[in-house]
């Protein structure tokens, strides 16, 4: 009996959002260490961890547990971005972002994206490319045929993130050049834009063409005010 | 008939019982003679007593076994009705369908060939053959006209008419769905073997036989399950092939017949009825309306009738004879029973023993009827013949079917074929050689099955069913729902259709229709796809609540706010363009996350607790929809879960961080009652309530505490009913079924559990969800009239269970 208590010291700490919590109580406890971390969520949860821990620490974030399978961390991390994303589609269909004003999914002026989710690609507006880009992402990441387990993915589907990614980026970039005080207004919350394209560019998801969002340093040559 | 029977009886009786006083008095003269003077007065009027009770005993025997016979006359006498009304439709249905076949092929021939060749001459001489190659020599009936035409010009006959059917235009589409429904139809097939037994030896209860009867309807069905399960295997290409051969037919059937009122008979009926129209196409002028009982007497039957003969003979040694002569017994026996009491013992026993080898010899031909029933249950259901629909008949269905010697009688001497006279074996016979015997018992149960399914998707039945699931139901893992990033916090079925809705922490909320699956690779656990995504939270949704209606669901989230949602329609399109009216209206007042919720079953209230240390009473869409705020000393803490008291409307209750739990006033707002939860939990302060939740019908609320316990509190008195030790882990969750007899518990030991809430015991514990930190089940809920519950989980997934 008191080995066991003894045992239990070290888990004393229970890691739970019980029902009354105030919202900024919510995950808030001490760290755990990736290797305690017995659940076959671990790197889901390592990753919330340390963006929780300090969202403006991207290269912490993407950096990856020793021994770490990059095919999870990868996925793991698109699930994370998709769903951080809800929370700017949210922003974007609660204000100025509807199906009058913003009629194509479109960047700059170059290209108007046409939503895959259809039998036939169309071009829904802007709110509903959003949307029906993020359902579909949800769906391919949580499909059990491409992806049956979060702890060890088929190189076959490892492929499949690319255009999961570049999809989902055009979110970032219809914001940044149509509704940009709202997108600056998330990305100060968030970094998730700085993180999404620091990503994309250390696993190599997306060329640097499609990166037409200017956010990282090295790609801020013609902006100095995304910061503001 | 029951009127006389017991007189008569009477007036029998006393004839062995005065008979029997003067013959003591007689034995007793005798005795006094022979000096021995045991027969004393007071024994002599024991023996008479008992003599006397015996006889009453065997006549109450009798009048009951009178009775059972008698019930089994009626329900026999309506199952042949219910046949005969059958038969007549099929034969219309064949009448049309040969109608539309004969000009199909008249209008092809002139146009290929200009002439008024039948390819129907081809065909029935095949079927013919083939029947004459099986068949015995004293089935004379059958044997109308014999050609010379063999396999391969059936063959051909067959490669015709699917040729015809193409040209008409029906499309390999067709075929394929079809082939695709006799498929399910066959899957489920190996479940059915179970549901007949089930109802059985549920409805023999009370009976004298029971557990004979029980034990003659296991292995029945036992053996018949094997039999069928291996047929199965070895049939299913055959059947695809003939399905696939045969289906267009039913087309063109549906299509002429628009008095086909009885579409959604089930696909073998259907079937039916294409086959007989082949076969009737071949021997249209051979045989007429009538010959219908002839066609029965086709051999594989009797193959059939004569295995089921060799299961009884190894089951009851000269059993299986005396069932053959059976069709003599019946009215020896009742001859019997009129007869005066003088019959001796062993003729008695001898009756009996016969009666009850009868019972048995009947069960042989029990899954055969129990297909016509069947049939004949879609049939009524259509019609709205409530006599024969399956509630009513199945409580005849134990009954002996004694009117069948009559049946036999006019078929021919050979008793073995009584199997046949009320099957619908002959009906799909000739299809296919020797595979047909499992095709017909795999269909027939097949068909069964797809009626006990639908039943038990009734509603009705369901609360029929409740009571027994104690004992039969397992709940197993049929639907997961995989979509979204985060932990599944809340969930909450449609109150009538197959849908639910779960709010998670990656801020969304879903729709799900259970009946728009995505084949999964393994066919264990169907995948479901959302319909529609809500979004409108900027946080975690942490608890929701559909409205009795269906038509609204509120979600309260970590945001402070509760949003109202209309529920789009189930059938939407998932990629639909967006629109705002579906988020109705946003509840603010609430300035921390909003963690439970409640609604009223029948005003357009809702509660709604919150980390700001507040309950709120709400009516939404109103003006000013905050009705009131409900709050509590601060040593209280903040509320966890809130619940109105389901069986006084005024009323709810709350439980507090600091494990207290009341009940208040929704009126006047003052708490009516502090319920004893603090007391009974451990000295340690974390104890918290998870969940609180009120038994739909009773004064009892439920709580759901941190340290593994369920307790049960009386709504009156606020005493403790019941504690238990109910998980490993905290119990996050708690659901009541809509009928109040069980509670569903969730726990971060990742399992949840069903318990009866009458003896307080675990009914089943399911595994169902993973851990994500020290979260695992976040909530179950069961569907307030469909028999499917549901777990929502940290690891991501929601799952549905039936």
């Amino acid at each position: 009996m008191k080995i066991k208590m003894a045992e239990t010291v070290p888990a004393a700490i229970i890691r739970r959002n019980r029902p009354g919590i105030k919202a900024q109580d919510w995950g808030n406890w001490q760290d755990e260490s990736f290797e305690e971390m017995d659940s076959t969520l671990a790197v889901q949860q390592f990753i919330q961890q340390a963006i929780r821990k300090d969202f403006t620490n991207i290269e912490e974030i993407l950096t990856p547990p020793e021994g770490q399978d990059e095919g999870v961390w990868k996925y793991e991390h698109l699930r994370q971005f998709c769903m951080e994303l809800n929370g700017l589609a949210v922003r974007l269909q609660c204000s100025e972002c509807n199906p009058e004003t913003c009629t194509q999914m479109t960047a700059t002026e170059q290209w108007i994206f046409l939503c895959a989710a259809h039998k036939t690609p169309k071009e829904c507006p802007a709110i509903d490319y959003t949307r029906h880009t993020l359902d579909g992402a949800a769906c391919l990441l949580n499909s059990n045929k491409y992806f049956p387990s979060r702890v060890s993915i088929k190189e076959s589907s490892v492929a499949k993130l690319g255009s999961v990614c570049r999809r989902v980026y055009r979110i970032f970039s219809h914001a940044y050049f149509h509704h940009r005080a709202l997108f600056d207004e998330y990305e100060n919350e968030t970094y998730l834009c700085k993180r999404f394209t620091s990503f994309v560019t250390k696993y190599n998801l997306m060329s640097k063409d499609n990166l037409i969002v200017p956010i990282l340093e090295d790609q801020q040559s013609i902006e100095g005010e995304s910061e503001a | 008939m029951i009127e006389d029977g017991p007189g008569s009886q009477h007036g029998g009786q006393f004839g062995p019982g005065i008979g029997g006083i003067s013959m003591v008095t007689k034995q007793q003269q005798n005795d006094d003679s022979g000096q021995r003077p045991q027969y004393s007065m007071p024994g002599i009027l024991h023996f008479l007593q008992t003599e006397w009770a015996r006889f009453e005993m065997e006549r109450s025997q009798w009048e009951v076994e009178r009775a059972e016979l008698q019930a089994k006359i009626a329900f026999l006498q309506g199952e042949r009705k219910g046949q005969e009304n059958l038969k007549q439709d099929l034969v219309r249905r064949i009448k049309m369908l040969e109608f539309a076949l004969k000009q199909e092929r008249g209008k092809y021939h002139k146009l290929k060939y200009g002439t008024d060749l039948n390819p129907e001459d081809l065909k029935p001489p095949v079927f013919d053959k083939k029947n004459e190659d099986d068949v015995d020599g004293n089935d004379t009936s059958i044997t109308t006209s014999s050609t010379s035409n063999i396999n391969t010009s059936w063959r051909q006959g067959r490669q015709l008419l699917r040729q015809y059917l193409q040209e008409i235009g029906y499309t390999d589409t067709i075929i394929d769905v079809r082939s695709a429904r006799v498929r399910s139809l066959l899957g489920i097939q190996p479940h059915s073997g179970d549901e007949p037994d089930g109802i059985q030896s549920g409805l023999v209860n009370g009976e004298p036989q029971l557990t004979n009867r029980n034990e003659m309807t296991k292995s029945r069905s036992s053996g018949k399950k094997n039999q069928i399960e291996g047929a199965l295997i070895d049939t299913e290409d055959a059947v695809m092939t003939t399905f696939d051969f045969l289906q267009p037919e039913h087309v063109v059937d549906d299509e002429d017949d628009n008095l086909s009122d009885e579409n959604e008979d089930g696909g073998a009926a259907d079937d039916e009825s294409d086959e007989r129209l082949e076969r009737k196409g071949n021997k249209i002028k051979i045989i007429g309306n009538e010959s219908m009982a002839g066609m029965d007497d086709v051999d594989p039957e009797t193959e059939e009738a004569l295995a089921e003969f060799d299961f009884l003979v190894s089951e009851s040694g000269e059993g299986a004879g005396e069932a053959r002569s059976h069709g003599d017994g019946m009215p020896w026996e009742k001859k019997g029973e009129g007869e005066e009491w003088v019959v001796n013992h062993s003729h008695l026993s001898k009756l009996k023993q016969q009666y009850k080898q009868e019972r048995k010899g009947k069960k042989t031909s029990r899954p055969s009827r129990s297909s016509l029933q069947a049939m004949l249950a879609n049939l009524s259901s259509d019609d709205d013949e409530s006599p024969s629909s399956s509630p009513n008949n199945s409580p005849r269905s134990t009954n002996i079917p004694s009117s069948e010697p009559d049946e036999i009688a006019v078929q021919g001497n050979n008793s073995i074929q009584f199997s046949m006279s009320n099957s619908r074996k002959p009906i799909l016979g000739g299809v296919a050689g020797s595979d047909e015997d499992a095709l017909d018992a795999a269909l027939g149960l097949g068909d069964l099955a797809g009626l006990t399914v639908t039943n038990e998707s009734d509603p009705l039945c369901y609360d029929i069913a409740a009571p027994k699931e104690v004992f039969r139901k397992t709940w197993n893992a049929k639907y997961t729902l995989r979509s979204h990033f985060d932990g599944v916090r809340a969930l909450a079925f449609h109150p009538v259709e197959p849908v639910l809705i779960t709010g998670s922490e990656d801020h969304t909320l879903k729709l799900w229709n259970l009946q728009k699956t995505v084949p999964a690779k393994k066919t264990t656990s169907l995948d479901v796809e959302p319909v529609y995504t809500f979004r409108a939270h900027v946080g975690p949704v942490l608890c929701l609540a559909v409205s009795a209606s269906g038509e609204q669901c509120y979600s309260g989230g970590m945001d402070s706010t509760i949003r109202c949602w209309n529920i789009p329609n189930s059938n939407i399109d998932p990629y639909d363009s967006y629109d705002p009216s579906v988020l109705q209206d946003t509840l603010i007042a609430h300035t921390d996350a909003v963690w439970g919720l409640s609604i009223h079953s029948s005003k357009s209230h809702v509660l709604s607790c919150s980390g700001d240390g507040t309950v709120r009473l709400w009516s939404p869409g109103t003006k000013s929809p905050l009705l009131n705020t409900f709050t509590v000393d601060t040593e209280d803490g903040v509320p966890t879960s809130v619940d109105f008291v389901r069986c006084d409307p005024s009323q709810m209750v709350a439980s507090y961080t600091s494990s207290n739990t009341y009940i208040y006033d929704l009126e006047t707002g003052q708490q009516v009652l502090k319920l004893e939860t603090k007391q009974n939990s451990d000295s340690s302060s974390t104890n918290q309530i998870n969940r609180v939740i009120s038994h739909p019908t009773l004064p009892l609320t439920i709580t759901a505490h941190e340290d593994r316990h369920i307790r049960f509190f009386d709504n009156n008195t606020g005493q403790i009913v019941h504690s238990m030790v109910a998980h490993l882990d905290s119990v996050t969750c708690l659901a009541v079924d809509p009928n109040g007899l069980y509670l569903l518990s969730g726990s971060h030991d990742c399992s949840i559990r069903l318990w009866n809430l009458d003896s307080k015991t675990c009914v089943q514990e399911i595994t169902s969800h993973r851990k994500k930190f020290d979260e695992s089940i976040h909530d179950v809920a069961f569907h307030p009239q469909k028999p499917y519950i549901a777990s929502a989980g940290a690891d991501a997934l929601a799952k549905v269970f039936v």
